[in-house]
């Protein structure tokens, strides 16, 4: 019997107090795009780990062209012809981005010294392939938006020529237009026999570019489709093992204006008014690098602003430090929860309580019983779950560790709630519960301003949109007058509302 | 799930140091019996880590928040040499110079805390460059030594109390008081936060600034406060008092548990570490060892220490860091227009 070309076969994985895979087994045939789905925490990344070395399986084997393969590091696993590119970036800033591409494999002349023009000429003919035109080989890589820097770890598998190539989360910070290069990419790769292991969370995409999917849950395998056979509903009753209702999420907007802010401006972006109503969810939606969290980190008073004015509540604010912020009520949720948001090698509790210590003091001293009913009470009431708050929060899965940044200003109470994009990276599950939790702030007269690069999220749970392009507002739609193809013209600035 | 205790507390630094100093301090009482377990030999060892321990709590305080400050050992000089100074030719009154000494060392701090929170200077850079200029003011005041100082100066660090020299009360008070801040109120528990993860710490409301600013201010004024109590204790100022302190205290403060990344220790750990250090010492020289070994064997410690835990989490299987992109260098978005 012939093996197809990676035969995983029934691999276990545990950290502390995790099993994070339990005999998963699953066939990669040649030339196929394979998608993965499951929740956050399913294991998925896990598993890719170990097909690229980083990690070591507890038990089971891995057969490569029928022959069993141990994978070591990463080194390894590209000389086996295994690629991956991770859903966080492994790129150094300060290098260009011919010497990002090539790390290992630089092309060198017969005294070993590297060729600098091959080099250059090499990575142009990748970026040619990548239709990257706006970026040369010299540029350096902190000059290059995050889509772009994308692209370019894109371009630094394709430059190991992968016969299985790894995408993680690909498409999570690229935009409209980069994803159908990669799609065709992707096409060009299958033709030649590339197999392609994709993971994503976005059920379109799947759809569109795989051929089979395989669905996991709780580190266990539940099950390999065809894409043709099978439906989003399907899927997603494999991946959180229940029918997702579609939920109404309309909030309790009121007509009381909480926050104003006034011709608003600074490095990043100019002119930016808007009013934000008691009990609203007011969308910030546009694309990456349209200035949407520039904005909120300045109402935040974490960047500085050059110009205009905040008006809380009828009165007019300075605000020029976070902590300024949450005293006036005012509360952010970040991008990037793991460099912004979160204290990774610290605790649940400790987490929880950061933004709001006083609250589990006494006369300046930290009470640990009051604090821990208090984790344990927002653990409970979001579904955190972990084996206990005393957990780091390393070790929680995404969409948990989001819960617990969630859990860390629902405890501060705030009257403004900013959240940047709060659903990023996390399963489909988890982000129902996130819109519920959001909505049940609304009706306890929270408002909130949300910041999401998903249309659809946008268009089921905020009241008013507001777009934004290249650092200024374009447009303000309402819910009802909104669709994902209008606001895609006014965020990539093919249509303008004010002048 | 026991299994799990067992490792957990087999992580815990105060943990394995204090059973290490036990074992450590059987070990020793049963090699010699008569010149180890004495009350006169035992608080000789405690005299002698006073001073260290002292600074270490500072140190201790800096390295949670995921900073440090090489020049405490030029401030050990510097401030003993301003108060006897001060003392010996002004005849100034004896604590109006204590409170002259501790206050040129707050403003030490307070300056290192200014370049490094405010301006942006790198803590290895700022404290180096201040060790060097501290050391330069010290050798200045205090030239060759300031001698014959008041005998109520001297009373402070040359008195016993139920047996145990002054210096050594200072150090328990100091480490006693501290530990309960560090580890309870809402103020110093800050210093966790910012080491764990300072841009999440600033979005949290923390002046994460501020905060900085005083842990520097506080570990300067501790080892000025040091620095005073060994004059006193010497009866004399030495400008070249405390040479070599900001090494060995650091030494003292990662075996008790802290990180050079932040976000971990506790300062009873630093007491421990200094404990430790001073029983290797105190057993070298019972054993007749060349003092030279001292030094060796203290790096091999110190490697090997931090080898164990640095396995041990390895093979604890937590899943390896992923490398997370600094948020402060989001591009601008391109004017395309």
């Amino acid at each position: 019997m012939t093996l197809p070309r990676l035969h995983i076969k029934n691999i276990s994985k545990s950290f502390p107090g995790v099993k994070a895979l339990v005999q998963v087994s699953l066939d990669i045939k040649k030339g196929e795009v394979h998608a993965i789905c499951g929740e956050n925490g399913a294991g998925k990344s896990t598993l890719m780990n170990i097909l690229s070395g980083n990690l070591q399986a507890d038990e089971g084997a891995i057969i490569l062209n029928n022959e069993e393969v141990k994978i070591n590091s990463q080194l390894e696993a590209q000389s086996l012809g295994i690629s991956i590119v991770y859903q966080e970036r492994s790129l150094v800033e300060s290098l260009s981005v011919a010497e990002n591409i090539f790390t290992t494999n630089k092309p060198r002349n017969r005294w070993g010294i590297i060729d600098y023009r091959k080099l250059y000429q090499e990575t142009q003919s990748l970026l040619d392939r990548l239709q990257l035109s706006d970026i040369r080989p010299k540029m350096q890589l902190e000059h290059l938006s995050a889509a772009k820097q994308q692209m370019v770890e894109i371009a630094k598998a394709l430059s190991q020529n992968p016969r299985i190539l790894i995408l993680d989360e690909p498409t999570a910070s690229i935009t409209e237009t980069e994803t159908h290069i990669l799609f065709r990419i992707i096409q060009d790769l299958k033709a030649d026999g590339v197999s392609v292991i994709y993971i994503s969370h976005r059920m379109r995409e799947i759809f569109e570019i795989a051929d089979q999917v395989t669905v996991l849950k709780d580190g266990k395998y539940q099950g390999t489709m065809d894409v043709n056979a099978t439906d989003v509903d399907e899927i997603i009753r494999l991946m959180v093992g229940r029918k997702l209702v579609k939920q109404d999420y309309l909030s309790d907007e009121q007509d009381e204006i909480v926050m104003e802010v006034k011709e608003l401006s600074s490095y990043r972006f100019r002119g930016v008014s808007f009013k934000l109503k008691k009990g609203e969810i007011l969308a910030l939606a546009g694309l990456v690098g349209a200035g949407r969290t520039e904005v909120a980190r300045t109402i935040m008073g974490a960047d500085p602003l050059l110009s205009g004015e905040i008006m809380l509540e009828g009165s007019k604010v300075k605000i020029n430090h976070p902590r300024t912020a949450t005293n006036l009520g005012i509360g952010y949720l970040p991008e990037e929860r793991k460099s912004n948001g979160l204290f990774l090698d610290m605790s649940v509790e400790d987490n929880i309580i950061a933004a709001c210590l006083s609250h589990a003091a006494e006369n300046g001293f930290i009470q640990p019983a009051r604090v821990k009913k208090i984790a344990q009470e927002l653990v409970q009431k979001l579904r955190i779950i972990t084996p206990s708050t005393r957990q780091k929060v390393n070790n929680l899965s995404g969409g948990n560790q989001q819960k617990v940044v969630l859990a860390k200003w629902l405890l501060r109470q705030p009257k403004v709630f900013m959240v940047d994009e709060p659903t990023h990276g996390v399963d489909v599950g988890a982000k129902a519960e996130i819109y519920s939790i959001l909505k049940e702030l609304t009706h306890q007269g929270v408002s909130i301003l949300l910041i999401s690069s998903e249309l659809p999220e946008v268009l089921a749970i905020s009241d008013r949109i507001l777009v934004m392009w290249n650092g200024q507002i374009t447009a303000e739609l309402s819910r009802d007058e909104a669709s994902e193809e209008e606001i895609m013209h006014y965020a990539s600035g093919t249509k303008i509302m004010f002048t | 799930m026991k299994k799990d205790k067992i490792t957990q507390l087999l992580q815990d630094r105060v943990f394995t140091l204090t059973v290490t100093i036990a074992l450590l301090f059987v070990v020793c009482s049963l090699i010699w019996p008569d010149k180890f377990p004495t009350f006169e030999n035992i608080s000789l060892v405690m005299l002698n880590l006073s001073i260290e321990s002292i600074v270490a709590v500072g140190m201790m305080l800096l390295l949670i928040s995921g900073m440090f400050d090489l020049s405490v050992g030029s401030v050990v000089a510097f401030a003993g040499s301003i108060a006897a100074y001060f003392m010996y030719w002004y005849g100034m009154y004896v604590p109006v110079a204590i409170l002259v000494g501790l206050g040129f060392a707050g403003l030490i701090g307070l300056t290192n805390g200014f370049f490094v929170a405010k301006v942006g200077i790198n803590p290895l850079i700022q404290t180096l460059a201040m060790m060097g200029i501290v050391r330069g003011l010290a050798l200045m005041i205090a030239g060759a030594g300031i001698q014959n100082l008041p005998e109520t100066f001297n009373a402070l660090g040359q008195t016993k109390i139920l047996g145990l020299q002054t210096p050594v009360w200072f150090m328990l008070l100091i480490v006693g008081i501290f530990s309960l801040l560090v580890s309870r109120t809402v103020f110093f528990r800050q210093y966790y936060y910012i080491g764990g993860n300072e841009k999440a710490a600033r979005l949290s409301g923390i002046r994460v600034d501020r905060v900085k600013i005083i842990g520097f201010v506080l570990t300067s004024l501790l080892a000025g406060a040091a620095g005073i109590l060994l004059s006193s204790r010497l009866g004399a100022a030495l400008a070249t008092s405390g040479r070599g302190m900001e090494l060995r205290v650091i030494t003292a403060v990662i075996l008790g548990g802290a990180s050079l990344l932040g976000g971990q220790g506790k300062i009873i750990g630093a007491l421990l570490g200094t404990i430790f250090m001073g029983l290797v010492s105190n057993i070298m020289i019972l054993a007749r060892v060349s003092g030279y070994w001292q030094e060796i064997v203290l790096g091999l410690i110190l490697i090997l220490a931090v080898a164990v835990d640095v396995l041990a989490q390895k093979r604890g299987g937590v899943p390896p860091r992923e490398y997370v992109r600094k948020s402060s260098e989001v591009t601008p978005p391109k004017v395309e227009a």
